[in-house]
């Protein structure tokens, strides 16, 4: 099942752990989003390939609701 | 009662105007951090305007109701949902034994707040139920809200259905820029005419790193009095360290050269300048604004924001409310 997980929280992309071709699990995470000196996790939702990867480590002033990572 | 599913992000017991008297002691005010929001949201259910509620910060909590109530939702729109039906925000509503309120992430501004006929009945502690975290005091034991606690609501009767004004609720800034009031001082002698141009007429983005502790800023570099240069060694290296000082709530603090704002869990005291202070009137746009979003800087004087406090107050009451 096809999922596109989208950021929850405005703030600096802290850590990619998935780039594109990998094998997920529901529930693995994906990427961590810092805002308030807190890690916000964003973990897959379904069992899956990364397809895609729009976000890189660093990044700075992410918004919410962008397009992180695109999973089929 | 009300029986926390998820905690979201950082969701805390806040009551206005927090814990006053102490801060020759170290101790912050807290308190909500748009207090305008949360005046409002207690006002709709008819509580007193101070109130304990909760403050949610950019994904909020998800809350099972244990009885029958009348709530209120103001501030960031977190897209709040009653088993799965979309709420109105600045609206106040009924809701029964059993059922779920579910905030998401915020769409607009980051701190929502949930007001609760009767208020969140937490014990206080000097004075206040507002949490202060660093301390590990005040709301929920001390500390944000966890998966699993029950928080206490004193009973209390609400009327549904009432609805804040046009025109006196806050508005927040759709093109991700702020006009933000500042006052000079208390150590505007330090800063050149030249970096008080600079601070004036520049665009400071806010950082992620900052909580309700303090809001860091990026912007220029700053340049200095003569003061801030020649100075008795015992203030330190920096030409923006000074022998330790009390901070005014809303200081923007200078640390080395980037300023803070030190909002409301922030430090007494300590060894930096602080060349501007944001007025409390102006604290909801620091507690709605994202990181990267802009600040720009407008000085008024002391009486201005006096002004800008009575004026808010006076929105904060129920002649908003219909």
């Amino acid at each position: 099942m096809a999922e596109n997980v989208e950021t929850v929280v405005p703030g600096n992309v802290w850590k990619v752990l998935v780039k594109s071709g990998d094998k997920v699990k529901s529930g693995d995470v994906l990427f961590i989003v810092e805002v308030m000196k807190t890690e916000v996790p964003h973990s897959a939702g379904t069992d899956g390939t990364v397809k895609a990867v729009h976000i890189a480590e660093g990044q700075e002033g992410v918004d919410a609701g962008m397009l992180a990572v695109e999973i089929e | 009662m009300l029986e926390v599913i998820q905690s979201g992000l950082e969701t805390s017991v806040q009551d206005y105007p927090g814990r006053l008297g102490y801060w020759n002691q170290g101790f912050p005010p807290s308190g909500p951090m748009d207090s305008w929001s949360f005046r409002l949201a207690n006002l709709l259910v008819g509580n007193a305007v101070g109130a304990a509620g909760l403050e949610a910060q950019y994904m909020g909590p998800t809350l099972r109701f244990q009885r029958d109530g009348v709530i209120a939702i103001t501030g960031a729109d977190m897209q709040p949902k009653l088993d799965g039906q979309a709420l109105p925000l600045w609206e106040s509503l009924a809701v029964e034994a059993g059922q779920t309120l579910a905030l998401g992430s915020a769409k607009s501004g980051v701190r929502a707040y949930v007001a609760v006929a009767g208020g969140i009945d937490t014990p206080p502690w000097l004075g206040s139920r507002s949490t202060f975290h660093k301390a590990g005091v005040g709301g929920m034991g001390g500390y944000a809200l966890k998966k699993g606690q029950v928080v206490p609501v004193a009973q209390g009767k609400g009327t549904p259905g009432r609805r804040v004004k046009d025109g006196c609720r806050p508005v927040f800034a759709t093109d991700k820029v702020w006009s933000i009031e500042v006052v000079a001082g208390p150590n505007d002698d330090w800063v050149d005419g030249a970096g008080h141009k600079r601070f004036l007429s520049s665009d400071w983005k806010l950082s992620s790193k900052s909580d309700r502790t303090g809001f860091r800023l990026e912007g220029p570099q700053w340049t200095f009095t003569e003061k801030a240069h020649k100075k008795a060694p015992e203030h330190g290296s920096e030409p923006s360290n000074i022998i330790d000082q009390g901070y005014p709530l809303g200081a923007i603090n200078l640390a080395g050269q980037t300023p803070i704002i030190l909002v409301n869990d922030g430090p007494s005291m300590g060894g930096f300048i602080c060349p501007y202070t944001v007025p409390s009137a102006a604290f909801w746009k620091l507690g709605q604004s994202k990181p990267g979003e802009v600040y720009r800087f407008k000085a008024i004087s002391v009486e201005a924001a006096q002004a800008l406090a009575r004026e808010l107050s006076a929105k904060c009451s129920p002649s908003s409310i219909i």
